[in-house]
């Protein structure tokens, strides 16, 4: 199922691929609306997260790699759990996709950013006190890079893809996967600490001040 | 605060780093053909047109805007009813013995006549009459001090630009065509129909050499090895370097041009580089190429362009460096032509035998005001990455760990930005299964050793081979889809050009391989050699 482009994916047609927008969409929207334990406020900051994920993707499209997105699923799904970070995933592949183009990467790219906002909910970048971790985060940006680009990548393989080929695919993407870990860690050092604000900007005032005064970087 | 307003601009204004300006306009000519090249100066367009005219159809030259296509002026002759085959020639206002002249373009015309236009509005500012056998102007002309120098039908003539007075004016018995003249240190030459070179002195004495049997039709090349002529023969042409063969080659020679020390030239067989050096001139490099009309040389950067419009019915502009092919221009208009693009400051004219102008702003090179913005862009970028490596020197001398992964990772970022998509092309090349394709015995000998390409098309096999070769696995899909009737949708998608279908089969999409394997870039970037076996087949 390659396409014309030389290495590239099944082609989805236009009605299939309004079908799985809709079904992606109602499954962001459930793992929106179905209750989480955790006392974060979490709606507002992930809506206005999304949309500057999904803006900025599409303002920065022109450098390969280079976007806030997956540093952005790390901190949401660090912060507010596997459920919302990959809603999260789900609206910014979404929106930012009815621009750039949707396709069968879509749904890879889902679970691309949904997988490393899983597993940074596990692997939190932020410590016991819900405090932001730079070193963590730092980290973060580079093991985030494998799992989200092995994933997209598999989106490539079809019957007529030998495991050799699918390799060479790998390996000619190492250097963007590099330029893709730089971007992560450009944005976690520059923009870290005020997308963290984002993600508290519904906490009470009394716990942001808490935090502000309890932070100090741990890089 | 001030990170939100650093992110707000980072997002808003990155993009501009890579706002390229591409704007094009044409214009389709009613009547006649584009036989020479359109020329660009300043803010102004100029293209001629040429035919054999009956009825009320007549010859004209227009002055568009580089722009917008907007016309300036037109000025139609009512005489010339042969093909004009000169080239506009462009004169800078100045002064001379003869008067002061302003901007004018001198047009030669195949009657005969020499008309000098305003450049601003076209008024016709003086003219002047050559002899005519049955046809009269159709070389290339020069200008020379305060004279315009003008290849007659048999002879030279030149004129004051000031006001068209004729200064010489010698007949040397024998007929030309295409006899553009060239300045030499003694006086001028040009050849004939007869296979003649002749110099004309500056006081007016002929002196004429016979070259062989055969037609001298462009302005010969002076040389430091002397004078180069590309004769058109019956068997073909001959190739002369000061009197003496160099090499016989194709027929139909296009009109050759020289660069520092090499010549280019071109026939209906092949595209031929010479190079000059100490002793003599000597072919260096040939490619096969189908071109018989103009060729232009265009710099860019430190590279040279070499185009040579392809004289076939998918038409195109080859474009080659100082030895090799490099890639086609092609563009939606495409079919037989002669006439070289027009260069302007980030500027390309092209014209056609349909009659079509065409006129693109290109990105790579980018009008003054892109320019500048652009080299704005490339300092700043390089301001940026020394100063955040300077910073981040700083930081670590300072043990600011803190800030040092701030600015280093701005600082390596910005490199790799700058060195990833070309390091990653080179990784790609070397990565590339070495496939082999088949060579299928029903095809035709003549396709050994060029381009094949084949579509698998609802269970027939569609196969073309021997086309002139070309640089990317959708400019052969491309010109092999126009020779054999398939016709094609293309969509532009988020990894690049996506071809939808062809002959309105879509299917479950459509895959390539290149020379037996996948190829892993698209077919805008997947690169063919010369007897690259491209195949596609429902996906």
């Amino acid at each position: 199922m390659l396409s014309a482009i030389g290495t590239h994916g099944p082609t989805v047609s236009p009605t299939t691929m309004m079908v799985l927008n809709v079904i992606l969409f109602i499954i962001g929207a459930w793992l929106l609306i179905k209750p989480q334990d955790g006392k974060q406020t979490w709606l507002w900051p992930l809506l206005v997260l999304a949309s500057l994920a999904s803006a900025s993707r599409i303002a920065m499209g022109f450098i390969p790699n280079v976007m806030p997105v997956t540093i952005l699923a790390v901190m949401v799904g660090s912060k507010f759990g596997a459920q919302r970070g990959f809603a999260f995933a789900i609206l910014v592949t979404l929106a930012s996709n009815a621009v750039l183009g949707h396709g069968w990467w879509s749904l890879f790219q889902i679970l691309g950013w949904g997988s490393v906002a899983i597993l940074a909910s596990m692997v939190k970048v932020h410590d016991e006190e819900g405090i932001l971790s730079m070193s963590q985060l730092a980290f973060a940006s580079l093991w985030s890079v494998p799992v989200f680009s092995i994933i997209v990548s598999l989106s490539i393989i079809d019957a007529g893809m030998s495991p050799i080929e699918f390799g060479l695919y790998l390996v000619n993407g190492l250097l963007y996967d590099l330029l893709h870990f730089l971007g992560n860690l450009f944005f976690a050092m520059w923009f870290g600490q005020w997308f963290e604000r984002l993600l508290n900007m519904n906490q009470p005032h009394h716990q942001i001040v808490q935090q502000e005064n309890g932070h100090v970087s741990t890089f | 605060m001030r990170v939100a307003t650093l992110f707000l601009v980072l997002v808003l204004f990155l993009p501009l780093a890579q706002a390229t300006t591409e704007s094009s306009w044409t214009h389709e000519f009613e009547d006649g053909y584009i036989t020479t090249k359109p020329l660009i100066v300043d803010d102004s367009v100029y293209v001629r047109t040429s035919g054999f005219w009956t009825g009320d159809a007549r010859p004209v030259v227009v002055a568009f805007d580089v722009q917008s296509g907007e016309e300036h002026w037109r000025f139609t002759s009512q005489t010339s009813l042969q093909h004009d085959m000169a080239p506009l020639l462009y004169a800078e206002q100045g002064s001379g013995d003869c008067g002061s002249w302003q901007d004018l373009l001198i047009v030669g015309w195949a009657d005969g006549k020499v008309t000098a236009h305003s450049t601003k509005d076209g008024a016709l500012v003086w003219e002047n009459q050559t002899e005519i056998d049955q046809i009269g102007i159709t070389g290339s002309m020069l200008i020379e001090g305060d004279q315009v120098i003008i290849p007659t039908r048999t002879g030279l003539s030149s004129f004051c630009l000031a006001d068209g007075e004729e200064i010489l004016n010698v007949d040397v018995g024998f007929i030309g065509w295409r006899n553009g003249v060239t300045a030499i240190e003694e006086g001028f030459v040009f050849g004939d129909e007869s296979g003649n070179l002749h110099t004309v002195l500056r006081n007016g004495s002929v002196f004429s050499t016979h070259l062989g049997d055969g037609k001298i039709r462009h302005a010969p090349l002076d040389t430091r090895h002397g004078l180069f002529v590309h004769l058109q023969t019956e068997e073909g042409s001959t190739l002369f370097l000061n009197g003496s063969v160099l090499a016989s080659v194709g027929q139909s020679p296009a009109i050759p041009l020289m660069h520092e020390n090499r010549i280019y030239a071109a026939t209906s067989d092949e595209w031929i580089s010479i190079l000059c050096d100490e002793d003599t001139c000597s072919i260096e490099a040939t490619e096969p190429f189908h071109s018989n009309g103009e060729l232009a040389l265009r710099i860019v950067g430190t590279e040279i362009e070499v185009w040579a419009h392809s004289n076939t019915v998918s038409g195109g502009w080859g474009i080659f460096n100082q030895t090799a092919f490099v890639r086609m221009e092609n563009s939606l208009f495409n079919t037989y032509g002669t006439a070289a693009p027009g260069f302007g400051p980030g500027v390309i004219a092209y014209g056609n035998d349909a009659g079509v102008l065409k006129v693109t702003s290109e990105s790579s090179e980018p009008l003054d005001e892109e320019k500048t913005s652009v080299n704005i862009l490339g300092g700043i970028h390089y301001a940026a990455v020394i100063s955040l490596f300077l910073f981040t020197c700083w930081s670590l001398a300072h043990r600011d760990i803190k800030q040092l992964a701030k600015v280093g990772s701005a600082f390596l970022l910005l490199i790799a930005i700058a060195v990833v998509p070309e390091l990653s092309l080179k990784l790609a090349e070397q990565t590339s299964p070495n496939g082999e394709a088949e060579w299928n015995p029903s095809w035709p000998d003549e396709w050994l050793g060029t381009q094949v390409i084949v579509f698998e098309i609802d269970g027939e096999e569609h196969a073309i081979g021997g086309l002139d070769p070309q640089q990317t696995v959708y400019d052969l899909t491309m010109i092999a889809c126009d020779e054999l009737g398939i016709e094609t949708e293309i969509e532009q998608q988020y990894f690049g050009a996506y071809l939808v279908s062809f002959n309105g089969s879509v299917g479950d999409g459509w895959e390539f391989t290149l020379d037996g394997s996948r190829s892993q870039v698209g077919m805008t970037e997947a690169q063919l050699n010369d007897t690259s076996i491209v195949e596609w087949r429902p996906a």
